[in-house]
């Protein structure tokens, strides 16, 4: 993005929703001068027009210099844009039941939404079913490399099938995993070049991990415009420019994403990501166990059949009914879809923990700052100190679409106190025991001193503004677990719009099996952060 | 009035033009039509396989010819001994290791699936689609149950209505009823016991939806299954009524034959000459939230406005009828043109 061209428009356009920053160059640096969003039918013109109307209207002088002083005038700034889609879907067949589950977690985690069947004692009229059905994107088949002994008898009937599959459907991906293109499966008419369809061969899925196989299941289901690809470029950028462990947790409609970038001096980011469309606000296998999950987390009485009802009007209109009631039960559903999210990420505990976790996606775009960061804090129940922030704005993706390593990180270190609305930052023991004064805090802050005892089970919040850093000393009366084991803290946290809170409900968050007493001791922590919930 | 800012208040269509139906096959699925034939009403699509069971047979591909799976393909076997039966099937895939060996997925049973609506087969993939470009004009729908069908329209309750078990009567039989905001389950089963061939709402609750579907499996079923009979729901779950502007429309197709389409969910008719009603620039209906199911005129854009629980939102001023305008969140409004 040169400098000649004084402001540029960045575009996340969702399943959902589409977001716009209007972003420009002030004083010798990337500023972001304004975001909206809009549900995804509005077109891109509408939305820059509404950020060039609302720069001119609060300062004319700055809209002239851009050139923006005229209705209509956005339309010709350049645009960086990224599209997320609904996850495409893909069949996922092999020999043995063995060999099908590391497949099909490969193929989730990248993204797919995945049907899965196995050869070996498999319904064979079924199995062919599947592999037309229309709604395929692809098929992935795959064994061992080389095949085991279980899958060798049954290599050429798994070709066979495919094979078949792919007459159908001519058009159709093929992905051929591990022992698969080999000659005892017979899939050779597969790899001629006169069949439209791609076929792509690839590593088995449990070859160093399954890494390889995920990096091309993911290439294959977007390019560098997809905007979870790019959402992951853009936070190995970020974690580069803050010189921190990052984690972006996106929920968006249709599916959501774990990232995990990690910096070292002189190094490229370490990147880790995983695009779970399970884990989507509502996925589209929506069913009783999604339903029970949501209402695990709602604040307030409600009739079951009516929250059906409610969430699938949401399914149709995600952009409507996002206040009031409505807002309550996008955050409870968010939750649920948070930790969906986690439970099927539960590899990235083993990383190194984030110093900065983002919230990201349409999921929680509306809500109130705060309530964002008590979610967080609600799900995602590793031990320790992490700062949080918002992606409010939604410009992050976007700007991983620029192809040029050093551009986009001059670009995001300039933007980097404008990207993410800043929450604050949450303090999590794990191993507290009992009830009562688990220990106390002392607060070195730009306002004063301020000593605080700790009592176990539930949240206590200090105020502490954006921009704002304190130092803590925690004094614990037995050995907690904050990253490292020990009785005394001292850490440095940044504030945010949710200040600080210190979270000793306890790892893992244990709630009321009945319904009543969970409300209402979800209710009670809510109104601490979310004061409005339920007017 | 400028229309610049109504570009950020979301418009649906009231019709659209040049919708592709789909029709699913089945692996066994007979399709009975090729790409470029024209279809009316009536037309057999698919004669679909009801008994469909997997044979081993040999094949032999006449000269010239690649045998494909997919393919329609007649096995001669011998017979009790005697004789040779003719296996009419789809060719699934080739039995590994076994030279011109195949399975063939067969059955004796069969029905036959009509086009509701005209227009032009565009593609054919055995086993997996029909698509058909219909010829006409289609109202979109947010979901649909049952079996697409076809039927004269008739208006039977107010946009607000409800069609309850007893207002059903058998001289409606043949016809597609418009029934207002909602309808239950129990209504739903009686109109298709009566012979009614399909039923037009705003609103379907989650758990009727359910227990029509449940009742339609059993229908489908059974040996002699009821005629074809279909829900089309226009708006969404939650109750609220018909919009104006498609009362209007559904008003002036009163007597018409339309057909109601599943994939995806549309109310197709086709007639030309047919004025659609023409919706107020400023005309919005409140899609979701507080004012749900209101109609009124937009004035302006507010700006970022703060709404129960706390949440700021995109905001238009609104004004419903006589009363004051208020404030609605950009995103509960939508416009149809």
């Amino acid at each position: 993005m040169s400098t000649t061209q004084p402001a540029f428009l960045t575009i996340d356009r969702g399943t959902a929703t589409a977001a716009a920053g209007l972003i420009g160059h002030v004083g010798g640096r990337w500023r972001l001068l304004g975001a909206a969003a809009a549900p995804a039918d509005i077109a891109d013109e509408a939305l820059a027009e509404r950020l060039r109307r609302r720069l001119a209207a609060v300062d004319p002088g700055a809209a002239d210099d851009f050139g923006l002083g005229a209705a209509g005038a956005a339309v010709d700034l350049v645009r960086l844009t990224c599209t997320t889609s609904a996850p495409p879907e893909l069949a996922v067949v092999a020999a043995t039941d063995r060999a099908l589950q590391p497949l099909v977690n490969v193929a989730a985690a990248a993204g797919w939404r995945v049907r899965a069947a196995v050869v070996d004692g498999g319904d064979i009229l079924g199995i062919v079913a599947l592999l037309a059905d229309r709604r395929l994107d692809g098929i992935l088949a795959g064994v061992s490399d080389p095949a085991s002994g279980d899958e060798r008898g049954l290599l050429a009937e798994l070709g066979t099938l495919v094979t078949a599959a792919a007459e159908r459907r001519p058009d159709l991906l093929v992905v051929l995993a591990g022992g698969l293109s080999g000659p005892g499966a017979k899939t050779g008419t597969l790899l001629r070049a006169e069949r439209p369809g791609p076929t792509v061969i690839a590593p088995a899925a449990d070859a160093d991990d399954g890494k390889p196989l995920r990096a091309l299941l993911d290439e294959l289901r977007g390019g560098s415009r997809e905007g979870r690809r790019a959402l992951a470029v853009a936070a190995g950028t970020l974690a580069t420019v803050l010189h921190r462990r990052i984690e972006i947790l996106e929920i968006g409609q249709a599916s959501a994403t774990r990232i995990a970038a990690g910096w070292q001096p002189g190094m490229a980011p370490d990147i880790q990501s995983a695009v779970v469309a399970d884990a989507a606000l509502l996925p589209r296998g929506f069913g009783e166990e999604e339903l029970d999950a949501v209402l695990g987390w709602l604040t307030t009485p409600a009739d079951r059949l009516r929250v059906r009802d409610r969430l699938r009007d949401l399914a149709l209109a995600p952009w409507s009914d996002g206040a009031g009631e409505g807002a309550l039960l996008r955050m409870a559903a968010g939750r649920a879809a948070l930790a969906r999210l986690r439970d099927e990420t539960d590899a990235f505990d083993d990383l190194a923990p984030p110093d900065l976790v983002i919230a990201a996606g349409g999921c929680w775009q509306s809500a109130p700052a705060p309530a964002v960061a008590l979610a967080m804090a609600d799900v995602m129940r590793r031990p320790g100190v992490r700062a949080l922030a918002l992606d409010q704005a939604r410009i992050l993706a976007p700007l991983g679409t620029i192809s040029d390593d050093r551009e986009r990180a001059t670009i995001l270190a300039d933007l980097r106190d404008d990207l993410l609305v800043p929450l604050g930052s949450v303090v999590l023991p794990g191993g507290l025991r009992g009830g009562g004064v688990a220990g106390s805090l002392g607060i070195a802050a730009p306002g004063g001193a301020v000593e605080i005892d700790l009592l176990a089970g539930g949240l206590e919040l200090v105020d502490l503004a954006p921009g704002e850093t304190a130092v803590l000393e925690l004094r614990f009366r037995e050995a907690v677990d904050l990253g490292a084991h020990a009785r005394h803290f001292a850490v440095e946290v940044v504030g945010g719009l949710a200040g600080l809170i210190v979270d000793l409900r306890g790892v893992p968050l244990r709630l009321p099996d009945r319904a009543e007493p969970r409300r209402e001791l979800l209710a009670g922590w809510q109104s601490v952060l979310w004061e409005d919930a339920g007017r | 009035m400028s229309a610049g800012w109504l570009a950020e208040i979301p418009l649906r269509p009231l019709v659209v033009d040049g919708l592709v139906e789909r029709v699913v096959l089945a692996p066994g699925d007979r399709p009975l039509v090729a790409v470029g034939d024209a279809v009316v009403p009536g037309t057999a699509l698919v004669a679909r396989l009801r008994d469909a069971h997997v044979e081993e047979v040999d094949v032999r591909a006449p000269d010239g010819e690649t045998l494909i799976a997919g393919s329609a393909f007649t096995a001669v076997m011998p017979h009790r001994g005697r004789g040779e039966a003719h296996i009419e099937g789809e060719l699934l895939a080739p039995v590994p290791n076994r030279v011109r060996r195949w399975r063939l997925v067969a059955g004796e049973h069969r029905v036959e699936v009509d086009a509701v609506a005209g227009g032009t087969v565009a593609s054919v993939q055995p086993g997996a689609e029909i698509r058909v470009a219909l010829e006409g004009r289609a109202i979109r729908a947010a979901f649909g149950a049952g079996q697409a069908a076809r039927g004269r329209l008739r208006v039977v309750t107010d946009a607000m209505g409800e069609l309850r078990p007893g207002g059903i009567d058998v001289d409606q039989s043949g016809s597609i009823l418009v029934a207002g905001s909602r309808i239950d389950a129990e209504a739903l089963t009686r109109a298709r016991a009566m012979g009614i061939r399909g039923i037009i709402v705003a609103s379907l609750a989650g758990k009727e939806l359910r227990d029509f579907q449940a009742s339609e499996r059993r229908q489908r079923a059974a040996l002699h299954p009821a005629d074809p009979f279909a829900v089309l729901v226009l708006d969404g779950a939650v109750r609220r009524p018909l919009s104006s502007p498609v009362t209007a429309l559904l008003a002036a197709l009163e007597g018409v034959e339309v057909a109601i389409l599943l994939d995806p969910p549309a109310l197709v008719f086709n007639v030309p000459e047919l004025p659609v009603p023409v919706v107020p620039e400023d005309w919005v209906r409140v899609r979701g939230g507080r004012h749900a199911g209101a109609e009124g005129r937009v004035l302006g854009l507010s700006g970022v406005r703060r709404f129960a629980a706390g949440v700021h939102l995109e905001a238009a001023r609104v004004v419903f009828g006589e009363d004051e305008a208020v404030d609605v969140p950009l995103g509960d409004l939508e416009r149809l043109g």
